[in-house]
């Protein structure tokens, strides 16, 4: 079984069946080409401007092979998991020149969100085009209506920012769209630095090619997928046969918006079928199937084995269903800002909670701050569920993201903020005999007249726990000014007057077992 | 800190007599060098005191050299008693004073899980538990004081800290790199209130730059190893002037020595002393061989560490996660991986061969060693002919050839390869992951591998010494005689050195002559960390020309970060502003000058094995090595 949309093997081309492959040259490919990737990452993090990718890690690294199947990718946060594909999709049509790379953010047409901007560029040995390097970085601003590009509560797609239908990235391409965001020089700056770590790829598969040949590059990187693919197979195949279901909400600004999942396990593959949730969200919950496809993969990964190389092949046996136009199939113009955030969690969380896993916490907590003169964007760590293998860590990432987060220090030296507490919210995980892990209490004072906007998941619903365990804390979001204190929806947006401080306490993980 | 002593510039070679104490994990080395001749001891190591077994290494080479322990002018010593202290977590009972509101720093760290998919991976839990740390009312920003800290608290503090019953007690607060007042007054009343009875970590002096969770954790750790390693190092002083020797100087991260009363109240500053130990053979042999730039591997049973040595000097970091714990401070660039001669081979369920990380270690050992049954890179490197079935090992164990191959010919069953096939994959993934290993130390920084000589090390380092060269385009190696001499030696000739490091923070605009000036003080290198402003992270800068006690122009350290800029990442944004992040001061004194001997008159030739008593050289046909300057093989092609 197949996702729609990843290209069937044509007879006697490089992918087609071939004999089993070496298994020490399979290996020692895959080890070439997850050690190009990191190179292409450590390049773009190092020289990057934006600390979203410095800091926070909020960038990922991809080698593909010339027909657009992901060979390797080094991603450091999930939700870059299996979006990068439909990014090189977008663009292989086109006619590739050596050093022409082509960029794009646009959600419908190989994107994610418009913060993510992914570079590609084409590998060519002599004139023969032998694959691609790409990244993905989220860029501290894109242009639209707020600071930051993460409004609370865009509508359409526009509101969120600039649009890049994928083009060619040159000099020329690269002002134009710059001009039309805040603080365009750090942009030119980040995409540049994607341009370096782009390059860094292509050397070192132009390095392979010559090594190999461009028949043995091609060849050795279709054994790398198909190792992939037997290795989740396999796993897959542990998983007894059946259908398991679950259904969960999503906090919308109206109401909570019902998720419906089905999974089904037959043999060596499992299908992910979403039919029965939602229709499209009216605000900018909604996700483009590149982003659901990402949290399933997640999912997928976190009940096999996490040591199966990421590759198009360790996602062939996964099948996703989910009805054309639907919140999480989205389709034009509607905004998508929070999908890719707090909707991909909520998926990866429906997945989990189908095999009977209890829930971490489930959203990302989305903070932007800024004025005409700064953004600042942060996401926070929460509790982590427990489970069979031991207690849920406390105050991280659990699930679609793991960023760092800015340093109290670097954040007070360069924007007009002060940090009030940062700490574990003691008490907030579900307890069990495996107890679910902690939040985090995090308050900020603005020091100067701001917008804040606030994108966050289970504020009314707590994280349940798996197998008897009791669920975690909710999450609290409250604005403290003049000494009184309002509570704040899980979607929000505002002013904040110099004094006034955001108090955001996130959810504990759901506990595993009876305790 | 202490003052660095002058001894050693320029000192004539004949009348040093130059003593190194290496504590590995089986044995302590120690080597003595003295007027061109060069003696070895060795005792198995002492884990529970590790000075009972570095006098006993140094009464061995004292006798066989002759030398009575006055003699000796110059005494080094590199130790793991803080590395091993913090892998098993390992400290004293300690207290974490921090800003009111920030007290769990420690324990939320960057807020990134350690595992993407495996949920539950937790990193190591804070050496401070919660019930330990106390919220002190103060507050500085990057600019000003925000609160000032009341001798009210300062007392009411000390008082908590009364009541915790601790050893020790580690101070951070925030911006205190640029306010240390605060810190300063807290551990001046610990200090006036328990006395010698508490150790005090501020983490203005340990780390002294920005970032709060690195300081705080560097400052933690600091704190609770210190007292362990303050009663290590007294035992050794104690022991050491019973026995007549000089006072050790101490092996640091860094790679270079300090005296050791600064190391005992410094814990912080040798956690890496062990290893920092071979990056100070890795320059030596450098120096010796007159090679200014080597890539370095040292292979041992369970793993292999590299490094790179550039211009003779060892790459170094100032952060650095260790056993899972953040250490910002400046150390040799030192990468391990799971490769050893003991690293288990497997079938993966995609049917690919992989190598470790799971190693057999000593017990049961590879296949060959006669315990074992599970086939690992020594029993392939034995059935491809690369060890001599013959050669007893240290312990007196004979390799168990025919073991080795039953070992080999199941998992070559499993794979569905020959066992040949399979013996020589086990090799070459082995060599892939110490390639990838080399590669994260050059290629990542810029630097292009085939234009440095391959340092192997270790004793299974030689045996896949040249493959990894083939592997990196590389066409030059060298191979020590005897890797365990290099490394007490290199202890013994290492520089002396104290680092200062302090974040600044100034905008180009504030950047003068006279700034520049007083920020480098008389220090004999500066590094100057560099950012264009709005990014997060630093370059550091040093200024080739600049001598002791000057500083670069600021139009100069401008143009060379936009090199060191385009060097690294490819382009440099003349337009933007660059600011003065940290400034990296360090003071040195050249270690003594010693003669190795000279160089072997043997030559070889591939194929051929080469015993080089602790280890074997592996020479394939194509390669050949010839004796080479201070006791070194020199391995070519051709």
């Amino acid at each position: 079984m197949r996702t729609p949309g990843h290209p069937e093997s044509e007879p006697g081309d490089d992918r087609a069946p071939r004999a089993a492959p070496d298994p020490v040259e399979v290996q020692i490919m895959a080890g070439a080409l997850a050690s190009a990737c990191e190179e292409m990452g450590a390049v773009l993090i190092r020289s990057s401007h934006s600390a979203n990718i410095k800091e926070r890690h909020d960038c990922s690294a991809a080698v593909f092979d010339a027909h657009g199947e992901m060979v390797m990718q080094a991603e450091h946060i999930p939700v870059h998991l299996g979006s990068m594909p439909a990014s090189v999709r977008a663009v292989i049509d086109r006619e590739h020149r050596p050093g022409v790379s082509w960029f794009l953010n646009d959600p419908y047409a190989g994107g994610t969100h418009l913060p993510d901007i992914t570079v590609v560029t084409p590998v060519f040995a002599g004139d023969r085009l032998i694959g691609f390097t790409a990244n993905r970085a989220h860029h501290a601003d894109v242009g639209g209506r707020v600071p930051g590009s993460m409004p609370a509560d865009s509508r359409t797609l526009d509101e969120e920012g600039v649009v890049i239908a994928p083009r060619v990235l040159d000099e020329e391409a690269m002002a134009e769209v710059t001009g039309k965001m805040r603080q365009p020089e750090q942009r030119r700056a980040d995409l540049r630095a994607q341009l370096a770590a782009n390059r860094a790829g292509v050397t070192r598969i132009g390095a392979l090619a010559d090594r190999l040949g461009p028949d043995g590059l091609a060849a050795g990187m279709a054994d790398v997928i198909a190792y992939a693919e037997q290795r989740t197979r396999a796993r897959i195949e542990t998983i007894p046969d059946g259908t398991y279901r679950a259904e969960d909400v999503l906090e919308g600004h109206a109401g909570d918006i019902p998720l419906v999942l089905e999974a089904t396990v037959a043999g060596d593959a499992i299908r992910f079928d979403f039919t029965g949730s939602s229709g499209p969200d009216t605000g900018n919950l909604n996700c483009p199937r590149a982003v659901t496809e990402s949290a399933c993969y997640f999912a997928v990964r976190v009940l096999t084995d996490p040591d199966i190389p990421a590759s198009a092949g360790a996602y062939r046996p996964v099948e996703v269903i989910v009805p054309e136009g639907s919140l999480l199939n989205a389709s034009p113009p509607h905004a998508v800002v929070a999908g890719n955030v707090e909707t991909s969690s909520r998926v990866a969380d429906l997945c989990l909670a189908a095999f009977g896993r209890a829930l971490g916490q489930g959203t990302m907590n989305n903070l932007t701050l800024g004025n005409d003169d700064f953004t600042y964007y942060e996401t926070l760590g929460g509790g982590q569920a427990g489970g069979d293998d031991g207690p849920g860590p406390s105050a991280v990432h659990v699930a679609m993201s793991n960023t760092l987060n800015t340093p109290i220090e670097a954040m007070e030296i360069e924007f007009p903020l002060r940090a009030v507490e940062y700490s574990v919210r003691r008490g907030s995980g579900g307890e069990g005999a495996n107890p679910g892990g902690d939040g985090i209490v995090r308050e900020i004072e603005a020091t100067t007249e701001m917008e804040y906007a606030l994108l966050t998941e289970r504020r009314r619903h707590r994280p349940p726990g798996g197998e008897g365990g009791g669920p975690g804390l909710a999450g609290l979001n409250l604005l403290r000014k003049d000494g009184s204190e309002t509570r704040l929806e899980p979607k929000d947006a505002g002013r904040l007057e110099a004094g006034d401080r955001l108090r955001i306490e996130t959810p504990g993980g759901g506990g595993y077992g009876h305790g | 800190m202490g003052e660095l002593p002058e001894a050693g510039r320029g000192e004539p070679e004949g009348e040093a007599v130059i003593l190194g104490v290496d504590v590995g994990g089986t044995f302590t080395d120690a080597v003595l060098a003295t007027g061109g001749r060069i003696f070895t001891g060795k005792a198995p190591s002492t884990p529970s005191d590790q000075s009972e077994g570095v006098i006993a290494a140094i009464e061995t080479v004292l006798e066989r050299a002759g030398v009575g322990p006055e003699e000796v002018t110059h005494f080094a010593h590199g130790m793991t008693v803080a590395t091993n202290a913090l892998l098993e977590s390992k400290g004293a009972r300690t207290a974490l004073i921090a800003t009111r509101g920030f007290t769990d720093l420690v324990e939320i760290g960057r807020q990134s899980r350690a595992s993407l998919y495996r949920l539950r991976a937790a990193h190591p839990p804070p050496l401070v538990p919660p019930e330990l740390r106390i919220g002190v009312a103060e507050r500085c920003g990057p600019d000003v004081v925000l609160e000032e800290l009341s001798e009210a608290e300062v007392e009411r503090v000390t008082e908590e800290v009364a009541a915790l019953d601790v050893e020790s007690v580690a101070i951070c607060l925030l911006h205190s790199y640029r306010h240390p007042d605060h810190e300063r007054r807290l551990g001046a009343a610990i200090d006036a209130r328990f006395g010698e009875a508490h150790h005090v970590s501020l983490s203005h002096e340990v780390v002294g730059t920005f970032r709060e969770y690195e300081r705080a954790a560097t400052t933690e750790i600091d704190a609770a190893l210190s007292p362990l390693l303050g009663s290590y190092l007294d035992r050794l002083r104690v022991r050491g002037s019973e026995a007549g020797l000089p006072e050790p100087m101490i092996m640091q991260s860094s790679g270079g020595l300090t005296d050791l009363d600064n190391a005992a109240g410094h814990a912080a500053l040798t956690v890496l002393s062990g290893p920092a130990g071979g990056a100070a053979a890795a320059m030596l042999i450098s120096r010796l061989a007159e090679e200014p730039d080597l890539l370095c591997f040292d292979m041992g049973g369970t793993s292999c560490d590299v490094c790179v040595v550039e211009d003779g000097a060892v790459h170094e970091t100032g952060s650095k996660r260790i056993a899972g714990r953040p250490l910002a401070l400046p150390m040799v660039d030192i990468d391990t991986v799971g490769a050893g001669g003991g690293s288990i081979a497997w079938r993966d369920s995609g049917g690919a061969l992989r190598v470790g990380p799971e190693s057999a270690g000593a017990d049961p050992g590879p296949a060959c060693y006669g315990r074992g049954t599970r086939p690992t890179v020594t029993d392939a490197n034995l059935i491809l002919g690369r060890l001599e079935p013959d050669a007893p090992l240290a312990g007196g164990i004979r390799l168990d050839g025919e073991r080795a191959r039953r070992a080999i010919a199941g998992l070559a069953d499993e794979l569905g390869i020959e066992p040949d096939a399979c013996a020589e994959g086990i090799v070459r993934v082995a060599n892939a992951e110490m390639v990838r290993a080399l590669r994260v130390v050059s290629v990542q920084r810029g630097l292009d591998p085939r234009r440095f000589t391959l340092l192997a090390f270790g004793g299974a380092g030689p045996l896949h010494a040249t493959g990894i060269a083939d592997e990196l385009g590389i066409g030059r190696i060298l191979v020590p005689r005897s890797g365990g001499v290099f490394s007490a030696l290199g202890l013994a000739a290492a520089n002396r050195r104290r680092d200062t490091v302090r974040s600044v923070m100034l905008a180009e605009a504030d950047l003068d002559r006279a700034t520049l000036a007083d920020l480098a003080g008389d220090a004999d290198e500066v590094g100057w960390d560099i950012r264009y402003r709005g990014q997060s992270f630093e370059l550091t800068v040093t200024d080739p020309e600049a001598g002791r006690g000057t500083a670069p122009e600021p139009e100069r350290l401008r143009r060379l970060f936009e090199d060191l800029h385009r060097e690294r990442y490819g382009y440099a944004d003349p337009g933007a502003e660059i600011e003065l992040v940290t400034v990296r001061c360090r003071r040195t004194a050249p270690g003594p000058g010693f003669d190795a001997g000279p160089a072997s008159d043997e030559s070889h030739r591939g194929p051929a094995t080469v015993d080089l008593g602790e280890a074997t050289l592996h020479l394939p046909p194509g390669w050949s090595a010839r004796g080479y300057r201070a006791g070194l093989l020199l391995v070519e092609r051709g």
